[in-house]
């Protein structure tokens, strides 16, 4: 007799380990996407198809804010339910082919084949919206978000430069304050005077370095005229060229502002005006010369060293002087402002709120506010005569700012039914093409002396 | 400062009450148009030396001042120039419109006696803070942006002597002061300071925005100290190197009766990555760059 050559092993009592399925290899056992080794292995296969077939290839590297916090609040079983789940929010936002990973702990990585800048913008974007919806884990809702980075590769990268690149927008977005997307190449470099910049604002800011190193900047001057057709004041109005042309203010503020060179250009139009105000008067034409101020500036516990030195510097009576601040700015009055405004008016410089009434400033800063003139937004005085209804506001606001003590001014004048539908409003002055259209510094005084003679 | 406010105070002509008011009605000087040029030629591909040597030759005193700059030992030039194209060779174009800077500042703010040694310090103290800058290899201190920092440094000083006949008694004593920042006493008398002003110039002159922000702070001692003060390091190390230029000159010259090595100098030392102890050899070394400045 044969012994049948199969012996069953010998009998041992079964085992926890041997009641769970056989992990494959390749495959994270939570999620079901693939594992950090097979993850690799994907990308490095699917960028050599894109750099053969020549279609792009975007990786989006998806890490979940505060991971930790909810580790230690439910524990790492809690943990791996979170994970779970957002996976399959995952899953369900991606319709495009695509190989899911998961890279780490907390870190997924996608592989989306054929996919373009925009469509995987769009795609982390649906990401984003996506994991950021709330979680029931036990009876407790928790609200996930996620930090993403996106690179799409250049035709003959390799892959771990891809995921490099990926990783490194990632990190950004975390930097940012997280739950955002950041694309890569458009992570913030650091600009010349040592701040985060964004590549087209980097450009931007050594626009503004070149204007204000090779004489860049102009002051141009409009007169305001008041009723009876004296010259009330004369608002200075900065141009910034760089390379010949004019720079669009719409878009260096931003950057001045980030950077900090919004002080400079306030500081030096502060020093500019004063000059001219000082001309003027030399000439014998004394008027009052209203230069604008940034909220910048006004938030600088240096602001009153500056007002004075400019003042000292030019040699010119504060009464000749009027600061314009935007409506905006009166909406936030912080400590700080208030104390720069109120020793602004101390000294005699006179204080002017632009723009009034598109904005949303409320009527009780109007009342804190020491200022002495108003001036009407253009909004208001464009569709006059025959809009009554702006003729309404116009007529109130206009009250309203002589009740506080102001003299209110109309600004964007272009034809004399305007003027007159103003005039029968009881608004005090008028700015505007209909009078004079900004002028040179030179043009200014030449104006000023022609009307002096007449 | 404070080299600087030694000079002014220990020479006190009266000054005759016509020329005070000449000198009240005087304007902020604009940047002269030449310095743009001579910037305009920089920026071209194959800048023109004979034309920017034409330029200046029109201003004899700028033409004598660029060649006496040139032969200054300081550059240690074995040839001498003979002629402002000579200068300019010898120079080439960015130190020739930095040199045209400090000429024309002088020039442009009225310069009787009293002032005279006011720029004389001024000189020195920008000549030591390049050669400081040179010795330190410090990738972010550029030797020629200290030479103009230096200059410009205190500038604010001779226009608030010229605007404020009380501000020769605030600066005696901001210079004896040991508790209070420079600034702080110049502004409870006149609501500004030096610095400031001086910051308002260099603007209006049309200086590089990190040699203007170190006009701006260089008396203030926590933007100076902290890295993330908002200052650009390359702000800081102007400030650090032009207050040890100082230092060294007050050292050399006899000391002083300011105060602002005492705030300052610890925290310029280790900018500079220096010790006290590296002091006695940089006296030494800077007492030959100072024979050179006249």
């Amino acid at each position: 007799m044969i012994d049948h050559p199969y012996r069953p092993p010998p009998e041992r009592p079964q085992r926890y380990f041997d009641t769970m399925p056989v992990a494959d290899p390749l495959l994270d056992p939570i999620t079901g996407f693939l594992n950090r080794k097979a993850g690799l292995r994907a990308a490095a296969i699917l960028v050599a198809e894109s750099n053969t077939s020549h279609t792009p290839l975007g990786a989006i590297w998806v890490d979940i804010d505060r991971f930790r916090q909810v580790n230690e609040s439910f524990g790492h079983r809690g943990g791996d339910r979170v994970i779970a789940l957002i996976a399959e929010r995952i899953r369900t936002v991606v319709r495009h082919q695509c190989e899911y990973s998961r890279t780490g702990s907390d870190e997924f990585v996608l592989l989306v084949p054929a996919i373009d800048h925009a469509d995987a913008e769009q795609l982390a974007r649906r990401l984003l919206v996506e994991i950021e919806r709330p979680l029931r884990i036990d009876t407790i809702l928790i609200r996930p978000s996620a930090s993403i980075g996106v690179a799409i590769n250049q035709i003959g990268e390799n892959p771990i430069a891809l995921l490099e690149r990926a990783d490194r927008a990632m990190v950004e977005a975390k930097r940012q304050g997280g739950n955002r997307l950041v694309m890569s190449g458009d992570e913030p470099l650091t600009g010349r005077l040592g701040v985060h910049l964004a590549r087209e604002e980097l450009a931007i800011e050594s626009a503004l370095h070149a204007a204000l190193e090779s004489g860049g900047l102009r002051l141009d001057f409009q007169p305001i005229l008041s009723r009876d057709g004296r010259v009330e004041a004369i608002e200075a109005l900065m141009r910034c060229y760089a390379n010949g042309q004019q720079v669009d203010p719409a878009r260096f503020i931003p950057v001045a502002e980030k950077t900090g060179l919004i002080v400079r250009l306030g500081e030096w139009s502060l020093l500019q005006g004063t000059r001219c105000a000082a001309r003027l008067c030399r000439q014998g034409t004394p008027t009052k010369l209203a230069i604008n101020v940034s909220r910048a500036q006004l938030l600088s516990p240096r602001f009153i060293q500056a007002l004075h030195g400019a003042l000292i510097c030019a040699d010119v009576p504060p009464a000749l002087i009027e600061l314009e601040l935007t409506e905006s700015l009166i909406m936030d009055l912080s400590e700080t402002v208030q104390a720069n405004l109120r020793t602004t008016r101390e000294v005699g410089v006179g204080l002017a709120i632009d723009d009034f009434g598109t904005g949303y400033s409320c009527l009780s800063n109007l009342k804190d506010l020491p200022a002495t003139k108003l001036k009407l937004d253009r909004a208001f005085v464009g569709v006059l005569p025959d809009d009554r209804r702006s003729f309404a506001i116009v007529k109130a606001m206009t009250r309203l700012g002589q009740e506080l003590g102001m003299i209110v001014v109309a600004e964007g004048v272009e034809t004399c039914t305007q003027l007159a539908a103003l005039a029968e409003a009881g608004v005090d002055a008028s700015q505007g093409f209909l009078h004079a259209r900004p002028m040179t510094e030179d043009a200014l005084l030449a104006w000023m002396k022609q009307r002096e003679q007449k | 400062m404070t080299e600087i406010a030694d000079n002014v105070l220990s020479e006190r002509p009266a000054i005759d009450r016509v020329l005070e008011q000449s000198l009240r009605d005087l304007d902020i000087p604009p940047r002269p148009l030449i310095i743009d040029r001579i910037k305009a030629e920089m920026g071209s591909a194959s800048p023109n030396l004979r034309y920017v040597g034409q330029l200046i030759s029109v201003d004899v005193s700028l033409a004598a001042g660029l060649i006496k700059t040139a032969n200054s030992p300081y550059f240690g030039f074995r040839n001498r120039a003979r002629s402002v194209h000579d200068a300019l060779l010898m120079l080439g174009l960015d130190v020739t419109s930095r040199a045209v800077a400090a000429i024309s500042l002088r020039q442009a703010l009225p310069n009787n006696g009293q002032l005279e040694r006011f720029w004389g310090a001024s000189a020195q103290i920008a000549v030591l803070s390049s050669w400081l800058a040179q010795q330190t290899a410090n990738p972010r201190l550029h030797a020629g942006d200290a030479y103009t920092y230096g200059l410009f440094r205190d500038c604010g000083i001779a226009v608030l002597l010229i605007r404020l006949p009380a501000y020769r008694q605030t600066l005696e004593r901001a210079n004896a002061n040991t508790d209070l920042a420079f600034t702080a006493v110049e502004q409870q008398d006149f609501r500004t300071d030096h610095a400031m002003v001086g910051c308002l110039l260099a603007q209006n002159w049309w200086l590089p925005e990190e040699i203007c922000l170190a006009i701006r702070h260089h008396h203030d001692r926590s933007a100076i100290d902290f890295f993330d003060s908002g200052l650009p390091a390359s702000s800081r190390y102007l400030v650090a190197a032009s207050q040890t230029a100082e230092h060294i000159v007050q050292q050399l010259t006899g000391g002083s009766r300011t105060q602002e090595w005492s705030k300052l100098g610890s925290s310029c030392l280790r900018l500079l990555r220096l010790a006290a102890s590296d002091l006695p050899e940089l006296y030494r070394g800077a007492e030959a760059v100072l024979a050179t400045v006249d």
